[in-house]
């Protein structure tokens, strides 16, 4: 984080800068506020979408809303259900597994090959771009549909362990497959922490590996003694990132199951039980108290990793 | 365009605006028509299907249209998963379609809802010709809330290909039975040496079970619209499968990667399996899809069974939406689409033989070999005396999903025939009772 607030004592002052030359650059001020102003215009506008089904949906998680007739307030109702609904647990069970296997997983493969190619390699851009590629478009059908066939039966992953005389198992098909080849997926998207990990290695000041170097300090030594202190920001905002997006999942889920979270529910994800609930079981109340619950399991892994971060995040100033 | 760029936007902003607006253009052909405008009254008509059934559609539309002039009809369609969660949506936003298309299991979720508009209100449909027994499944609390588009079953088509090059005889399906499926299957597997597989039928989807049932006289969805199908029954239908893959007719789990998707993708078509179950309307896509040597074939079970399993269902129904705001155009369409014999024409037993039995007649000399054997079949099973079928119950749609689920468990064998029997049940009933 340390990257992203370093400009924002200089920009400060150059707003507080009021003194000299008052006049002309009193209206230059107001002038550029206003433009401001009219930048965040679509922000403010869109704000408008988002806030008012927020609290439609807050209201909603005490009805029994059912999409076609008026909504009755029936209290906590929809959450004491929650608790005897076996789905809701098997799809809180899939998007946690999901998310701590593939989190860690991504971020460490991000983190390697940031440091890769971190090491001024010609044509860094081209690499940059290759493996940023795939985070732009992991969420998507098209990507998701490509999966299903690679991994599919006459796919080319069993196919490779075909010659090697491995009968793959059936990694779409079979429930006890089927969520680690999501898994799999989502690691495949790391492009986006990497590019921000990369930025982060490149503000580390060299000199403390040339001190290293001098001291005789292995490169382990100082990968782990200069290069993850230093960028312990980045990789705690890299984990708070990951994390939410990764509880939210639902693309990959909706289309690698054509929407329903087969096999037997093994990739029943949060979200999309939460979709097949307000819109195929029409219980819309039952889904907007799911969606509740989930803004707040969210809040509470955040907050402990913040209260978490204190103790292994090193901000530099 | 010329002003925009001199006046000085920004290059990469203004080729953005073109890129966004190109792509909402590209969104918004997502498939529909909307042929010339001008009319008073425009219908929103919105369907499931492929671009083949559309194209069909459309040609039935335009007749409609220079029949009518002063209405004009939008039309959508997609595929049957994204359109019912498509159709949820417009309803609960409150801006339904006019005419559209309602599947079986839903009808009640919608009609008790107070959505659709009863049909004998609208004197524009006429309901003369069309049989009671038809009726009976659109209608709820004695309102007629949809009609069939058509009428269909399921039936058992084996690639006669296939059994010949192994040397296997297919055996006579007035009179076969569950056992003789699974030997015939069992054998095709065997002299293909294990590269083709005689069955290939898809556990998951209720229409089996809902015949199974009636073969030993149980009816799946009772007249009081509950369940009435019993936990050995289910056992029964799961257990079946097992022991079919065990025997090696049915294949390995995992094999079935993707069901429900057009005949051109299925399994019969790439030539790995033999026989297939499937709605029978769509028997001539299948066949087509799969090198034109299937027959068509009777369920097993039928003459050994405690009764008939068979009953001639609305493959799909035609409502009209409660908040239409030209309920008598709508009706208009809808009367067309059940009774014009010049629409029929067009569309043929695409969504099954028409209802109006004038109507079949009239279309009859048009059809191909194929779907002339699939109208002679439906004709063929009702000669016979069937018991009655009942509109599905609210919470059918939950049934289905819980069916899926359970095959698959089975399937993996991650659960027992019996355990998924008495689950099925246990879900089954919460959904529908609630």
């Amino acid at each position: 984080m340390s990257v992203l607030t370093k400009q924002a004592p200089g920009a400060a002052a150059a707003l507080a800068s009021g003194g000299p030359g008052k006049l002309r650059r009193g209206t230059a001020r107001r002038k550029n506020q206003r433009s401001g102003y009219l930048f965040l215009l679509p922000w403010f506008l869109g704000m408008l979408f988002t806030i008012i089904p927020f609290f439609a949906s807050l209201y909603l998680a005490f009805t029994d809303y059912n999409l076609f007739t008026e909504p009755n307030f029936v209290g906590l109702a929809n959450f004491q259900a929650m608790i005897e609904d076996p789905r809701l647990w098997q799809s809180l069970k899939v998007t946690f597994i999901y998310t701590f296997v593939s989190v860690p997983i991504s971020l460490a493969v991000a983190l390697l090959i940031a440091l890769v190619l971190n090491r001024g390699l010609q044509g860094l851009a081209i690499y940059r771009s290759i493996y940023y590629l795939p985070s732009l478009l992991g969420g998507s059908v098209a990507i998701v549909m490509l999966w299903r066939y690679i991994f599919g039966n006459d796919g080319i992953v069993n196919g490779f362990l075909g010659l090697f005389g491995i009968a793959g198992p059936a990694w779409v098909t079979d429930p006890d497959f089927s969520l680690s080849t999501l898994i799999v997926l989502n690691v495949w998207t790391f492009g986006s922490p990497m590019v921000i990990f990369l930025a982060g290695l490149r503000q580390v000041p060299t000199m403390y590996y040339e001190a290293a170097s001098i001291d005789g300090a292995s490169r382990w030594r100082q990968f782990r003694s200069i290069t993850i202190p230093l960028i312990s920001p980045i990789i705690f905002f890299n984990l708070i990132m990951q994390l939410i997006g990764s509880f939210q999942t639902f693309t990959q889920g909706y289309v690698m199951s054509g929407g329903t979270g087969g096999p037997a529910d093994s990739t029943l994800f949060y979200n999309l039980y939460l979709y097949q609930k307000g819109f195929t079981e029409f219980e819309m109340g039952y889904a907007s108290a799911m969606a509740w619950l989930l803004l707040m399991i969210i809040a509470i892994f955040t907050a402990i990793n913040f209260i978490a971060s204190k103790f292994w995040v090193f901000y530099d100033n | 365009m010329k002003k925009t760029a001199t006046t000085g936007v920004p290059r990469r902003i203004f080729l953005g605006a073109a890129i966004t607006a190109a792509g909402l253009a590209l969104s918004g052909c997502g498939g529909g028509s909307s042929p010339s405008a001008g009319g008073n009254v425009e219908l929103n008509f919105v369907y499931w299907g492929d671009s083949n059934r559309a194209k069909m559609t459309d040609a039935a539309i335009k007749i409609f249209e220079e029949k009518n002039p002063g209405i004009t009809v939008k039309s959508e369609y997609q595929d049957s998963g994204p359109y019912a969660d498509k159709l949820a949506t417009r309803f609960a936003g409150g801006n339904p379609p006019d005419v559209l298309n309602m599947a079986n299991r839903s009808l009640l979720e919608y009609a008790q809802r107070g959505t659709l508009a009863d049909l004998k209100s609208l004197p524009e449909i006429d309901l003369a010709n069309i049989p009671a027994t038809i009726q009976s499944r659109g209608e709820v609390d004695g309102k007629l809330y949809g009609l069939a588009t058509g009428v269909t079953t399921i039936g058992m088509v084996v690639n006669k290909t296939i059994t010949d090059q192994a040397g296997v005889t297919i055996p006579d399906d007035k009179t076969w039975s569950w056992e003789d499926y699974a030997k015939f299957a069992t054998e095709v597997t065997q002299k293909t040496g294990g590269k083709i597989y005689g069955a290939g039928y898809d556990v998951a989807t209720e229409t089996g079970p809902i015949l199974f049932a009636r073969q030993r006289g149980e009816d799946f969805y009772t007249k009081d619209n509950k369940l009435g199908v019993s936990e050995e029954t289910i056992r029964e239908w799961f257990q079946y499968s097992v022991d079919l893959r065990n025997a090696g007719g049915y294949p390995p789990a995992g094999f079935f990667e993707q069901i429900g998707g057009s005949p051109a993708q299925s399994y019969l078509a790439k030539g790995t399996v033999a026989s297939q179950i499937i709605p029978i309307n769509n028997f001539k896509g299948y066949n087509e899809a799969s090198g034109g040597n299937l027959v068509l074939l009777r369920m097993p079970g039928e003459t050994t069974g405690e009764r008939r399993g068979y009953s001639a269902d609305p493959s799909m129904l035609w409502s009209i939406a409660a908040k239409s705001k030209h309920p008598k155009e709508a009706a208009k369409l809808l009367n067309f689409l059940i009774n014009d014999a010049d629409g029929a024409v067009e569309t043929l037993t695409q969504r099954g033989v028409p209802i109006n039995p004038d109507v079949a007649d009239a279309i009859k000399p048009k059809l191909g070999k194929d779907d002339t054997a699939f109208v002679d079949m439906v004709a063929a099973i009702q000669e016979d005396e069937l018991a009655p079928a009942y509109v599905y119950p609210k919470g059918a749609s939950v049934v289905a999903d819980t069916l899926k689920q359970l095959a698959t468990e089975v399937e993996f064998g991650r659960i027992t025939p019996a355990d998924a029997a008495k689950t099925f049940l246990e879900k089954s009933n919460a959904a529908i009772n609630k």
